[in-house]
């Protein structure tokens, strides 16, 4: 990446009309516009990543003289095995694939009640933000404070409305502790899918809607027939990174229930975290996250297989 | 929107309510908690308004723990990294946006792949790379971690605002013989304020937000982020000085709201433009 | 832009030390040549009280050592361990540490603390417990000062013991497991349940309890260690289980309960006993509301009265530019005098014998029953299993909470524990 003749070239629309003809197709501006930004990224992104990779084929160690060596996929066959591994996952995926469609949904609506003049519209808008600018350190705090057992206040409201009448254990029961993890999670991640989604609803043509509802279509048939189409890339990207980051999150249920009771709540990243920087098994914690990068990965090609077709 | 009708709008109020129920309820029971003495939160029968609201949770805050300290450094790291992340950015988009080439290509792929592996993968390294640089345990090494990892998504917002840009502006002045970098500098550059302004506050909220980068790659107390100090409220055993932990929990998250509550409306525009003109 | 050019700048660096591919150079050095020596202590001291008195014995010091002054630290033990790895990993360790000798093995075994046994001062070696200091030794290196010991006991409502006729015992004459069982029913009516015993990260406090019935969890062959799960060691599990679902004399919604969690119960009068470690008493005055009179129940007799020793201790770091610094501040810190105001901080029990009988501590509520459960703690086998850690966070922690939810049974906890369990424990043993 140094040294090229590069001929000077007109700005050009990111249309199918460009010839190739300077090196990496960048001229000399465009490689000094370019590069501040790509050393950092190379160095400590792209680096770091490789070597990630790599470690996951290692047994590398904590310890002040532990040697690395390459072990090949002696991790991966020892991943087979172990049973905390298949829970761990089992529990990612229940937790990602809930909360991302609760989440939609959850946001889908908001989104269309904040799409239209309603009182108080001001007030739900700000609060559908706030847990977005808040920590999940604190967003956990908070929901710890919510579930506990006597001094929380959701037991205290379900006993006065009669619902239940003694005090349940939300984040330290075995069958609990997951569901309840999740709402936190729909409730942390609502804003920017909310967001997103109110963004494409106000880009729908409001004409199209009208013209719509001129030829006699309800409520329902304009929202399949006219928004529903519009919105659908959206939806596409934003459930495929919503599905990615919930199944990468780590934050929230650290500070939540730190994976517990029972390990029923240890997501992938925790277990993996937990391998690495308690325990000192770096290899073993890299060849964890290569396995998520598979499951990741079978996502990606269905998003880049939609978005390319929605491109076309 | 003018012909907008129906039978359904009580329905509708209803399900806001509820929304507005669900958002607010944690919020609200957050900063009742704080104000609580320590009697009133061993009280079987909890109630949302403190009978006898006090402001000591905030002093034993401040006095147990290294709050402010820890507000100044969040502060500083993730200011920096959002000046340093979007001036690096607002170039970088531009060649994304403008030249179709293999980096363009490369990036665009890099910003997509970025957000999609797990830290694990990343951190270990980072963790060593840092140890053998001497950045570990340092501020400086936190923010270029920041810097590195929120440019993915300012790169895809401000990609998006200079597509955005009509060609033919920079054409013109291209054609009066300015050079690239004075085009960005005196045509794009001003255009896309929104963007870059949506693009840095995301970098700061998402540095400030922060948890397991700094709790991997910070050690030193003094040098810690409120992420990090608020997890050390929870003590032994799991020993919650509840009051104390919420009314920090509290401080915490008034900087970052405030500076949404400022900046929402350009940033919900932001938003906007970069969800929908991608 | 300045800013930019720093991080480039500090970017080219880091790759010129990357790809030289030199990892070793630690480089931070403590700059001071003649001037005073800086030691890091970091404390995990956490209830008000003890962090004060950490804090008054390192000012004391730093006025009368200008020499070698001592900067506090505050950790906590949320994150500890993790904290402890990466510090001793990225070479940012504090000279002396704090922490508990169930972990010295393995953090001996990386290399990460220092064998001080040629530095400790014999006055130091003569006060503290032999016991305490067993904990502590690995094939005959010490590797910490142990400084303060927990024991089990029983909290309980006064009013509602006084109420059911139920007279608290003597510490020389404790209640057996099977009286206790009685009196928990006794106490169980329609609003209170006799015990709430919290069970979260119960593995600890299980394997600690199984020693009353001379339950030891692990056993060793050829210096490798393995799980066991027999009758012993089922013992305490049983009994506890009994209580939840057979007798219904222990509240079901305590188990999932940890740090102060039940006290709201508590207090209430929901439950009437509460196990819990000595320590607990200063939560227990914290936050009880006026009027509320309890007193403490000696820990109960199996088999015998015995408990774990596994005293909180100090390490130097293995990293550390100034041990011999960094255990004269330990022998000051950690004398009879400072121990019982260390002590006193945590509610617990020092490691110093001289310590224990000062009136600094003998006159804590209830001291006599602290300190008699104190004489009862033992060398546990579970203290030198090299991967003990992950053992107890992976498959016990668990597996135990699982047990006692009821969603399996104890002979699934059984196998989870020592087939599972020996997975983990192969892995260090190679």
């Amino acid at each position: 990446m140094t040294t090229t003749v590069a001929t000077r070239r007109r700005p050009t629309p990111p249309g199918p009309q460009g010839q190739r003809r300077s090196f990496l197709g960048l001229d000399r501006d465009g490689l000094m516009l370019a590069v501040p930004a790509l050393i950092p990224v190379v160095l400590f992104s792209l680096y770091p990543l490789l070597r990630g990779i790599y470690l996951g084929f290692t047994d590398a160690q904590a310890g002040r003289n532990s040697e690395t060596t390459f072990t090949g996929f002696e991790n991966y066959s020892q991943l087979l095995g172990d049973s905390y591994f298949w829970d761990s996952f089992r529990i990612g995926l229940i937790w990602a694939f809930g909360v991302t469609i609760l989440q939609f949904f959850a946001s889908l609506g908001l989104a269309l009640l904040l799409n239209q003049k309603l009182r108080l519209r001001w007030l739900a808008r700000t609060l559908a933000l706030v847990p977005w600018a808040m920590p999940p350190v604190v967003i956990g705090i908070m929901w710890r404070l919510v579930y506990h057992p006597n001094a929380g206040i959701l037991n205290s409201v379900l006993k006065d409305l009669g619902i239940i009448d003694s005090n349940i254990e939300w984040l330290s029961s075995l069958s609990l502790a997951l569901p309840a993890v999740i709402i936190v999670g729909v409730w942390s991640g609502m804003p920017q899918t909310t967001v997103v989604l109110l963004a494409g609803l106000q880009s729908v043509s409001e004409e199209l809607k009208e013209a719509a509802a001129v030829d006699g279509a309800g409520p329902w048939q304009r929202f399949r027939n006219v928004t529903w189409p519009a919105l659908r890339p959206i939806v596409t990207a934003m459930t495929t990174l919503d599905f990615i980051w919930n199944f990468n999150s780590f934050s929230l249920v650290y500070v939540l229930t730190e994976g517990g009771p029972g390990g029923s709540t240890r997501l992938p990243m925790l277990f993996a975290y937990e391998e690495a920087f308690r325990y000192g098994n770096y290899g073993y914690a890299a060849a964890l996250g290569n396995a998520m990068v598979l499951v990741i990965a079978v996502f990606v090609v269905f998003y880049l297989r939609r978005r390319y077709r929605e491109e076309d | 929107m003018r012909g907008f009708r129906t039978l359904a709008t009580p329905a509708k109020y209803l399900a806001l309510v509820a929304y507005l129920v669900f958002l607010a309820f944690p919020l609200l029971w957050l900063i009742s908690t704080a104000f609580k003495p320590p009697q009133e939160m061993a009280l079987i029968d909890p109630t949302i308004i403190p009978a006898d609201p006090t402001l000591d949770n905030f002093r034993l805050a401040f006095e147990q723990q290294p709050l402010a300290r820890a507000l100044l450094n969040t502060l500083v790291i993730a200011g920096t990294s959002a000046l340093v992340t979007v001036l690096l950015s607002i170039p970088a988009a531009y060649v994304m946006a403008r030249y179709r080439s293999v980096v363009s290509r490369m990036t665009a792929l890099w910003v997509l792949l970025s957000q999609m592996f797990p830290f694990i993968l990343v951190i270990i390294p980072l963790f060593l790379l840092l140890r053998d640089a001497g950045l570990y345990d340092t501020q400086l090494g936190l923010i270029i971690v920041y810097v590195v990892w929120s440019m993915p998504f300012a790169l895809w917002m401000l990609r998006s605002y200079v597509v955005g840009i009509p060609v033919e502006l920079e054409e013109a002045a291209a054609m009066d013989g300015a050079g690239k970098l004075r085009t960005l500098k005196d045509i794009v550059a001003p255009l896309l304020v929104p963007g870059v302004v949506a693009a840095a506050l995301f970098a700061f909220v998402s540095a400030w937000n922060e948890f397991l980068f700094a709790l991997v790659l910070l050690r030193t107390p003094e040098l810690q982020t409120i992420s990090l100090t608020l997890v050390k409220f929870i003590g032994a055993e799991g020993v919650a000085r509840l009051g104390p932990l919420a009314a920090a929990a509290l401080v915490a998250t008034i900087p970052s709201l405030v500076f949404f509550a400022i900046i929402q409306r350009r940033l919900v525009g932001g938003m906007l433009g970069g969800a929908v003109k991608s | 832009m300045r800013r930019a050019a720093t991080i480039v700048s500090a970017a080219v660096v880091s790759a010129g030390l990357v790809l030289a591919g030199c990892g070793s150079g630690d480089g931070a050095g403590t700059g001071g040549d003649d001037g005073p020596v800086t030691l890091t202590f970091q404390s995990l001291a956490f209830q008000p009280e003890s962090i004060a008195a950490n804090q008054q014995i390192i000012e004391q010091w730093n006025a009368d050592n200008p020499d070698i002054q001592v900067e506090y630290l505050q950790g906590d033990w949320a994150s500890v361990q993790d904290q402890l790895v990466t510090a001793f990993e990225g070479g940012t360790a504090p000279d002396l540490v704090h922490y508990e000798s169930s972990y010295l093995q393995d953090f001996a075994d990386r290399g990460w603390i220092l064998d001080i046994t040629d530095l400790v001062p014999e006055a130091m070696t003569d006060d503290i417990l032999d016991g305490a200091w067993e904990a502590v030794t690995f094939d005959d290196a010490v590797y910490a000062v142990p400084f303060l010991l927990d024991a089990q006991v029983i909290f309980a409502n006064k009013a509602l013991l006084d109420a059911a006729g139920v007279e608290v015992p003597a510490p020389d004459d404790p209640w057996s497991w099977d009286e206790f069982a009685e009196v928990s029913k006794q106490l169980t009516d329609a609003d209170t349940f006799g015990v709430a015993w919290t069970l979260k990260d119960p593995a600890n406090r299980m394997l600690n309890l199984a020693l009353n019935f001379g339950g030891g969890f692990f056993e060793e062959s050829d210096g490798a260690s393995s799980a066991i799960f027999g009758d012993p060691e089922k013992e305490a599990f049983q009994r506890i289980y009994d209580q939840l679902y057979v007798d219904k004399s222990a509240a079901t919604d305590a188990i999932g309960m940890g740090g102060s969690d039940p006290l709201p119960g508590f207090f209430a009068g929901q439950y009437a006993m509460l196990p819990k470690g000595i320590w607990f008493r200063q939560q227990i005055i914290d936050q009880a509301p006026e009027g509320f009179e309890w007193v403490t129940i000696p820990a109960l007799a199996g088999d015998s009265q015995a408990q774990a020793a596994a005293p909180q201790t100090v390490s130097v770091a293995a990293e550390s530019e100034h041990p011999e610094e960094a255990m004269a501040f330990l022998e000051y810190m950690l004398n009879p005098e400072n121990q019982a105001l260390l002590a006193k901080g945590d509610w617990m029990i020092p490691a110093s014998s001289a310590a224990a009988e000062d009136p600094v501590l003998t006159e804590t509520p209830d001291w006599p029953v602290a300190a008699a459960s104190g004489t009862f703690l033992e060398q546990a086998p579970f203290q030198r299993v090299r991967g003990y850690e992950e053992w107890k966070n992976k498959v016990a922690n668990p597996s135990i909470e699982e047990f006692f939810a009821n969603a399996i049974s104890l002979d699934e906890l059984g196998t989870r524990l020592t087939e599972d369990g020996n997975e983990i424990l192969e892995r260090y043993n190679r």
